[in-house]
């Protein structure tokens, strides 16, 4: 058990930086687990969510949870863009480029290149690895794990979060720089896990993402020893074309009371739009579908063009969800 | 040190011919907006316009100059909000063309179309992406017409473009690097572009790899659907290079001349720049060993030998030298660092490599 740095360099001005991260286990085997988040600096939920679970885990691989053994490696990178969350920036600070599309990195190349390489470095021995993500500053989103083209082994392996929604979605361009597609080259059984809204931490997010790792870690017999809530067992599978994205036609100042992860009927309605300068009630938005309300925008301020919601339907829908990345976070 | 044997000389002014041009200010009347001239119509219209939040709307605006019924040509620049060299070449090709719209109109065979500012929020706010959605114009593409805002401004882009017989999408960098005025192509479109890109009068071809996520770009786009893009690239983000927009003022009017978009009797300057061409093969990239300012010691577009010495990497904490950037090889300096601070891994320079060299490194895009 020891704290690492996965890299070190030097800083124009600041002092020298590094990246920490928690090695967890016997450092004789390879790791089983390697958990990242905070590929975003203002991505909070995730990085609460993996320094607790560290928390923990040390306390059980110290003897001080009675009966409960870890039984394999596990590395967990709480935060891989410290000055972005230092400084409270979704991207590297210096250049603004995203670290989350500049995988599979580079060791001799731009800073984030290098960042990039040595997280894939660190993370590629482990078999099971997820990235976990906040929505952006705009959205919320229910707790869920994302597929992208997934093998057999992925979408079972999906359901042991316990998380209320597994959602595959299609490959794109975009997807192909990220930490989650430069770790499917190395095989293995790879997670997206998307959970609340950027910038702040919901508490009930990081509680349900902290049950939902430790329920992992026991279903793949990874931690002995736990009982798990079994307030976690409503999941669903939501597959291609099972995701409606609302688009607004209206601009204005959107309101809606509704809380992310409550299932929604035809025609309930969203959320109002009204006229920020005469304040007249310029759109009541209605969702066409039934489905789970798994994400919801929470910035009022609403142009045409921007996204409302999104919402998981038990059938088909026909829209081109791949094209709606831009807005999810990840 | 000697310079490339490439000129790099300011290049002449393109006049028509002597009689043609009026050599003086535009008047007033041709820079009052729409209005018919001889035979070519000039108008300004939106191709696309977003409602905002509060009040104002989003507006996407093209310069159209229409003159005969031949080929459509486009000038597209402005995709990010930093990148200002773009929309300056937009003018001087605007101010040619009222000339000579005022002078002999029948010379346009074709249409001209100047989409100088993709981002025009990004641009009106300081801000290289597309504010409030955060998003990079140039991974959007090809858009979605009921997909988020920029995907909407993508879509609309593209379909106002569908038909052009060449756009030519122009990029200053970033705000980091300068850049000599360069044509950049996909290996996956060399054959078809690559003799235009000969004619452009810039300094340097640069043929890269195929990148999956620069499927996403506008020039990719509209290569794959048959409307062939260039990539031009020069000076540096937030600044105009008048010098290099006059260069490649040249370039675009020859071509439009072959193109036949202007008659074959327009004059215009010889090309007074030959490109090099760069490839994946004999691309030096220099980036930072360490962190703290850099100093160049040369000019940009320079020939160097191996070991010369390009700056150094000083702190202002202290006297010393942190680092020593030298060329790793015989070439020519056609990316300078512009902004002087670096992290380590900061790309400081690039080197065209004068003999074709193995040890090339992955290409990064502006």
């Amino acid at each position: 058990m020891a704290e690492e740095a996965l890299l070190r360099m030097t800083a124009p001005l600041r002092c020298d930086f590094d990246i920490p991260y928690h090695d967890i286990g016997d450092s004789r085997e390879a790791p089983k687990l390697a958990l990242v988040s905070g590929l975003h600096g203002n991505e909070l939920n995730g990085i609460f969510a993996l320094a607790r679970l560290a928390a923990v885990l040390k306390d059980v691989t110290a003897g001080r949870h009675a009966g409960q053994r870890l039984r394999a490696r596990v590395i967990i990178i709480p935060a891989v863009n410290v000055l972005g969350v230092n400084t409270r920036s979704r991207r590297w600070p210096f250049d603004q480029t995203d670290i989350n599309r500049m995988f599979p990195g580079y060791d001799a190349g731009e800073t984030t290149q290098r960042i990039a390489q040595a997280v894939l470095a660190l993370t590629r021995r482990a078999h099971y690895r997820v990235d976990i993500h906040s929505s952006n500053l705009d959205f919320e989103e229910v707790p869920q794990v994302r597929l992208y083209d997934p093998t057999p082994d992925e979408r079972t392996a999906a359901t042991l979060f316990g998380l209320p929604a597994v959602v595959e979605r299609r490959m794109n361009t975009i997807f192909t720089s990220t930490l989650g597609h430069a770790w499917r080259a190395a095989g293995g059984t790879n997670f997206v896990i998307q959970a609340g809204q950027a910038g702040s931490l919901q508490t009930a997010h990081c509680e349900r993402l902290f049950r939902a790792l430790v329920a992992f870690l026991y279903r793949t017999g990874l931690l002995d020893g736990v009982t798990l809530s079994d307030e976690d067992e409503d999941i669903h599978y939501f597959g291609l074309d099972q995701n409606l994205s609302m688009i607004s036609e209206h601009a204005g100042l959107f309101v809606s009371k509704l809380e992310v992860g409550r299932w929604v009927h035809t025609g309930d309605v969203i959320g109002l739009v009204y006229d920020g300068f005469s304040g007249e009630l310029r759109a009541e938005l209605k969702t066409p579908v039934a489905g789970l309300l798994s994400g919801l925008r929470r910035q009022p301020l609403l142009c045409e063009g921007d996204l409302l919601a999104r919402i998981l339907v038990r059938h088909h829908v026909a829209e081109g969800a791949d094209t709606y990345l831009h807005g999810q976070g990840q | 040190m000697t310079p490339p044997s490439r000129r790099r000389s300011p290049c002449a002014w393109p006049v028509i011919s002597e009689g043609r041009v009026r050599n003086e200010p535009i008047t007033d009347a041709l820079r009052s907006g729409a209005g018919v001239r001889g035979s070519i119509e000039i108008r300004q219209e939106s191709v696309l316009s977003l409602a905002l939040p509060y009040r104002e709307r989003l507006e996407v605006r093209r310069a159209v100059f229409r003159g005969g019924p031949g080929p459509r040509v486009a000038i597209v620049s402005g995709v990010h909000g930093d990148e200002l060299e773009g929309l300056y070449v937009c003018h001087r090709l605007a101010h040619w063309i009222e000339q000579l719209a005022a002078t002999r109109p029948e010379a346009l065979r074709g249409q001209v179309e100047l989409y100088p500012a993709l981002n025009p929020l990004g641009l009106d706010t300081l801000v290289r992406f597309v504010p409030v959605f955060d998003a990079d114009l140039n991974r959007m593409f090809p858009g979605h017409t009921e997909g988020l805002l920029p995907q909407r401004v993508a879509a609309a882009v593209m379909q106002h473009l569908a038909g052009a017989a060449l756009v030519i999408d122009i990029h200053a960098s970033n705000i980091f690097l300068r850049e000599i005025p360069q044509v950049r192509i996909s290996q996956d479109f060399a054959t078809g572009l690559l003799p235009v890109a000969r004619e452009m009068n810039l300094d340097l071809i640069w043929l890269h790899g195929a990148q999956t996520v620069l499927e996403t770009t506008i020039a990719h786009s509209l290569n794959e659907r048959g409307v062939p893009c260039l990539v031009v690239e020069m000076g540096v983000g937030m600044r105009v290079t008048p010098a290099f927009a006059d260069q490649l003022v040249v370039g675009i009017l020859r071509t439009w001349r072959a193109l036949g978009v202007l008659t074959p009797d327009v004059e215009l300057p010889e090309l007074s720049h030959l490109p090099f061409v760069a490839d994946d093969t004999n691309v030096h990239y220099l980036n930072a060993a360490t962190s703290g300012l850099f100093i160049p010691g040369v000019e940009h577009w320079m020939a160097l030998r191996e070991g010369d010495e390009l700056g150094r990497i000083v702190s202002p904490f202290d006297g010393g030298v942190r680092s020593t950037v030298r060329s790793p090889v015989d070439g020519v300096l056609f990316t300078l660092r512009e902004y002087p601070l670096v992290y380590e891994g900061s790309l400081m320079a690039r080197i065209m490599a004068g003999p074709p060299a193995a040890g090339a490194t992955e290409a990064a895009h502006g």
